[in-house]
């Protein structure tokens, strides 16, 4: 008979009940596991399990859920490259596991490695004692077209390299980590960490503070102090520079230049001028300090590196050179990256280090190398034979490599004489496979291999290692490390301490914060695409808004007047000269509102314009909320019209409603909640601008000399004005009475008095470039107009006198543009040159 | 020898150039055999930033940036160049090429000058299993280096047509190759990609050539083009040995270098970014001419 203690009861059910979530998991012959280990559940696993079981099955499904909705809510969205839309991050719903001491070696060996590759860095492109004492063959580094020449001899501020690292990791059939291969160009996947973690411990609050998960916000801090510290200035200006919306990591990079408080640069937004980088900002160019580059070293200057790069700065590699910006990491980084490197570590470590490498790895042979070739050739069938610079494999398109056993004996022989006539451009590997983790499949666990990035960062103090990682994970049972496709999820990744953790976010100490107002100064694209997209949400609303009058018009189908017919006409016009609608002969009126709504096809559509508003927003996304990201996600959704849909006067008019709504929840949200620095002047401005012409082109066409009742009150409906009209005046519409208060009246918001004075107010906020307090140009515009329109009387005003105010908007729109926007981008080219 | 070449490149644009800056590769380099007496080089309008150094590679090169709004830009290179070759190498002593393979493969210097960098595919020059098999012909096992390349270059001039019209700056080696047809940098491009292809280093090398004139005829003034050859890596004893395969002749005291790079991207005379748009026509005179004339 056994004595058993009440809590040791307790255990047991406990344990009974984690035995009902791994009943039927069954790893892969040959790999091992991180939940089940020779000896049961790994202990990681035993408490999350437990833990879980405590959980009632319908509460751990609506955390599911919960998830779920957030990825969506959450605007996680990747893209892959060249598509338009963005898709949805898959994320794992279950965590990879990693307990602390086992993390400790890890971490030491990641530690270990960064070190490594910068003492390599500093060699290859300083004095190069590894190729002339023999260590180091010059051919398996020469090949690669990460090292950059430009950059042999340059000495980099704070003599670093790198600054931040990745390594990506696999456990073998051993239960051993190693090391598949290094990352030091511009890792990616720390901020899908970021996020994931966000995501998961939202799904997994009790478990997360249960198991003292480690927290990844000190990693990210420390990071950052580190770039800040090595930069010449105690204030740096930090940016992160992006190849653009059509990356494939361009959400990733837009959620850490936010979370890091960066600033999101192209190419464009910077500017070299006698070896010094500048960000062009609306207050003219500002030094450009530290720079975290995602864009390739080859694509980053036009001038001395790839000449076809459009995403580079002309001139960057002078400054670089110089020390005049601190570059993370340094161009030439990604050298480190090439597999004919790999099988050198060992040595490498010995002889720079003075130590064994701490994570083995992935045995690699390089055949450039007499020897190796023929190792290599000898057991072609049993190896990995990936390209030893990222170059494709002959009759490949990808850069990946191929198991010499899965070759027919034709391809293989070919292959063979390849690496006979040019053994520099191969490497072999051997197989690894790769160990799995659960996965949560259709409501039970399943294993599943992965592969983990970790992520180092250079601090002052050293590199820092992140306590978690990048998880990818194969939906494919097949484990072989080489097999990793792009189409794999992501999990996020938790180290499991003993000890609870300490709380830290990216907070500072109060006494380290100097109070500031302005976070640095508005890029000048950042301002142009507020600008755009408030002209677009503008001209979204004004197209919706004559959707709608045009409907209500031709519900009265009966007892149409003449006058009536004439302002439908006119409604049409309006839509097809905004290319809302296409010119059909007697086309029903609730047909073309249907088109001017929801036309896919049709680049004036209001779908058109939201999503191009999307498009925009997209741009700027690290500037703003979620809430209106999501907006602007459902007023596009909104404005579609379903496929099956019978032209309906009802449906249409509920659609324009609905977006109306929608486009007033935005106008909202930006009003209450975007901070009132800069940018938001820039978003107000375009949709002050737009505004302003709308209201001018519908004061032609509706309030012309001669006008009739109909036309009139068609444009109060237009601007939205009935109710304060009829309140105003008990007579029907009256033509000056209608253009007083579509122009000039300034109490209005409607009006174009009311926009003109917030143009004039928004520019006279704006920073100047020179300091002799003279008016730039868009103000003496906006001066004139203000004060014009102030003094105005209705009874003078005529259709020639609208169009003269519209048409000085429009210049007032171009000089905004020329003063404040990247006036050149786009307009750049590369200069040809002449040869014989 | 020596020469005095003048190097004139104009553009001119439709609508002005907000701004502009430029790599320049306009002037001579220091080589074996030849020696940079003087050189300089005026640029109109008047850069705001102008600063020169050397490359990897050992080229000179001037970095301009220029913020006047202009119309035409003018640059103008006048340097005096000494060229004492030695006499040519002796090909049937150069070592088998298989020989030459391994030793550049194995190759303990990173420097410029050693065979490393000019083994890989480069920007323009991408690996072209036709040419590769083309330039094999002539490399029968155990032929020396050099009586291999020098048949290589010959077959080359015989085999492909020069013509002005058929190509341009960006014209791939698979499609001068596929044509049969081009100009001096088609030529080079082909006979690098061959030399890479079997695994050999191979490097471009742009410059000039001294016209001779026709017999009783006066020299014609900026008749020159800038030219452009091929660079052969026989060893670390004979070391890189010009071919020009748009002549087939070796190089000797009738080429000036300009720059060595793995390819024409490297040695670009004008490589450039401008602001502006709108079209621009190009206007190039080199006159290479003896001092002594």
């Amino acid at each position: 008979m056994s004595l058993k203690s009440p809590a040791q009861k307790e255990k047991d059910r406990r344990d009974g009940n984690t035995s009902a979530w791994t009943k039927g998991y069954a790893p892969l012959p040959g790999a091992s596991d991180e939940l089940l280990a020779e000896g049961g559940t790994r202990p990681a696993w035993r408490r999350f399990l437990a833990d879980l079981s405590q959980t009632r099955p319908d509460e751990i499904n609506r955390s599911f859920a919960a998830a779920d909705r957030r990825i969506r809510d959450m605007g996680i969205s990747y893209r892959v490259h060249g598509e338009l839309k963005e898709r949805t991050w898959p994320l794992e719903r279950l965590p990879l596991l990693i307990e602390q001491k086992e993390w400790r070696a890890i971490a030491a060996g990641v530690e270990q490695r960064a070190r490594l590759m910068e003492a390599i860095l500093a060699d290859i492109y300083g004095p190069g004692d590894l190729v002339a004492g023999g260590a180091l063959p010059a051919s398996a580094i020469a090949g690669s077209r990460d090292f950059i020449h430009a950059m042999k001899g340059a000495r980099p501020p704070g003599e670093r390299w790198l600054r931040f690292y990745a390594l990506d990791l696999g456990r073998g059939p051993d239960g051993r980590w190693w090391a598949l291969g290094d990352r030091t160009q511009a890792p990616s996947g720390a901020g899908y960490a970021l996020e994931n973690r966000l995501i998961v411990s939202g799904a997994f609050p009790r478990q997360r503070s249960s198991l003292n998960v480690a927290r990844l916000a000190p990693f990210f801090r420390d990071f950052r102090a580190g770039l800040s510290a090595a930069a010449e200035r105690a204030d740096p200006r930090m940016s992160l520079l992006t190849p653009g919306p059509y990356s494939d990591t361009y959400f990733e990079q837009a959620y850490l230049a936010r979370y890091l408080g960066f600033l999101l640069v192209e190419g464009d937004d910077l500017v070299v001028r006698d070896r010094i980088a500048y960000v062009r900002t609306i207050a003219g160019l500002k030094r450009a300090d530290v720079i975290w580059r995602r864009v390739d070293a080859d694509w980053c200057d036009p001038l001395e590196l790839n000449a076809a790069s459009r995403i580079g700065v002309p001139g960057l590699m002078q400054a670089v050179r110089a020390g005049n910006v601190v570059m993370a990491n340094m161009p030439g980084a990604g050298v480190l990256e090439s597999l004919s490197l790999l099988g050198f570590a060992p040595a490498l470590c010995q002889r720079l280090l003075g130590e064994d490498l701490k994570l083995p790895n992935i045995a690699t042979w390089w055949c450039g190398q007499k020897a190796e070739r023929e190792a290599v050739l000898d057991k072609l069938d049993q190896l990995v034979i990936a390209p030893a610079f990222g170059e494709a494999l002959p009759g490949s398109t990808d850069g990946r490599g191929v198991l010499g056993a899965d070759l027919t004996a034709h391809k293989r022989a070919e292959l063979a004489n390849a690496i006979r006539q040019r053994g520099i451009d191969y490497v072999g590997q051997e197989v690894v496979q790769l160990s799995t983790t659960p996965v949560w499949r259709d409501g039970r666990i399943e294993p599943r291999p992965f592969v983990l990035r970790v992520f180092a960062a250079a601090t002052e103090d050293g590199w820092r290692v992140m306590p978690g990682g990048f998880c990818r994970v194969s939906d494919s049972p097949d484990a072989r490390a080489f097999t990793m496709r792009q189409g794999v999820t992501s999990a996020d990744v938790w180290v499991v301490g003993d000890q609870p953790v300490e709380m830290s976010t990216l907070l500072p100490a109060d006494n380290a914060v100097r109070v500031v107002r302005q976070l640095g100064n508005l890029p000048s694209r950042a301002a142009d695409n507020l600008f755009w997209l408030g002209r677009y949400l503008e001209r979204a609303e004004a197209t919706c808004l004559i959707a709608r009058c045009l409907i209500a018009r031709a519900l009265e189908l009966d007892g149409w007047s003449t006058g009536q017919q004439a302002a439908v006409e006119l409604l049409q016009q309006q839509l097809m000269a905004w290319g809302a609608a296409t010119f059909r002969a007697n086309a029903r009126p609730a047909a073309v509102a249907n088109e001017a709504l929801s036309s896919p096809e049709l680049l004036g559509s209001a779908l058109s314009i939201a999503s191009a508003a999307r498009r925009n927003a997209s741009i700027i996304r690290e500037r703003l909320s979620q809430d209106s990201v999501r907006l602007l996600r459902d007023l596009e959704e909104q404005l579609r019209a379903p496929a099956d849909a019978a032209l309906n006067e009802t449906d249409a008019a509920e659609r324009a409603q609905g977006a109306l709504r929608l486009l007033a929840a935005m106008a909202g949200l930006m009003a209450e909640n975007f901070n009132r620095v800069a940018g938001w002047s820039f978003f107000e401005m375009g949709r002050r601008v737009e505004r302003s012409i709308n209201v001018c082109r519908f004061a032609r066409q509706f309030a012309f000399d001669g006008a009739t009742g109909e036309n009139l009150d068609v444009l109060l409906d237009l601007i939205d004005s009935q109710i304060t009209y009829r309140s105003r005046y008990v007579v029907g519409p009256a033509l000056v009475a209608v253009r007083d208060m579509a122009l000039l009246d300034p109490q209005n918001p409607r009006s174009l008095a009311f926009q003109l004075a917030r143009l004039d107010e928004h520019l006279a906020g704006l920073p100047a470039l020179a300091a002799d307090g003279m008016p730039e140009a868009p103000r003496r515009i906006s001066l004139r107009l203000a004060a014009e329109a102030a003094a105005g009387e209705a009874e003078r005003l005529d259709t020639a006198a609208v169009l003269d105010l519209e048409q000085r908007v429009s210049r007032l729109a171009e000089a905004i543009s020329a003063r404040y926007f990247l006036e050149s981008a786009g307009a750049r080219d590369t200069q040809p040159s002449g040869l014989a | 020898m020596i020469y005095d070449i003048r190097h004139i490149t104009s553009y001119r644009y439709e609508t002005p150039v907000a701004s502009a800056a430029f790599a320049l590769r306009l002037l001579p380099r220091v080589f074996l055999g030849q020696r940079v007496v003087r050189s300089r080089l005026s640029i109109t309008p008047r850069p705001a930033d102008e600063t020169s150094s050397t490359d990897f590679f050992g080229n000179s090169v001037t970095f301009a940036r220029i913020e006047a709004r202009h119309s035409e830009l003018v640059l103008e290179a006048n340097s005096r160049v000494i060229v004492e070759r030695d006499e040519p190498v002796a090909a049937g002593l150069t070592p088998a090429w298989e020989a030459i393979r391994d030793a550049a493969h194995g190759a303990t210097s990173f420097c410029s000058a050693g065979p490393a960098h000019h083994l890989y595919p480069s920007r323009l020059v991408r690996l072209h299993d036709p040419a590769t098999a083309y330039a094999a012909r002539s490399f029968s096992p155990k032929r020396p280096m050099l009586e291999a390349a020098c048949e290589l270059m010959g077959r080359i001039r015989r085999d492909f047509a020069y013509d002005a019209a058929a190509t341009a700056v960006e014209t791939t080696v698979a499609e001068a190759f596929e044509r049969r047809r081009g100009v001096c940098q088609d030529f080079a491009h082909v006979m690098i990609a061959g030399l890479r292809g079997l695994g050999l280093p191979a490097s471009y090398v742009s410059g000039y050539i001294r016209t001779t004139p026709p017999k009783g005829s006066q020299r014609l003034e900026g008749a020159d083009a800038s030219h452009a050859w091929v660079g052969v890596w026989c060893g670390a004893e004979f070391g890189w040995v010009g071919l020009d395969p748009t002549n087939d002749m070796s190089v000797g005291d009738d080429h000036v270098v300009l720059a060595v790079g793995r390819d024409y991207a490297d040695v670009s005379p004008t490589a450039g970014v401008f602001i502006g748009s709108g079209a621009h026509a190009l206007q190039v005179s080199v006159d290479v001419r003896p001092a002594s004339e």
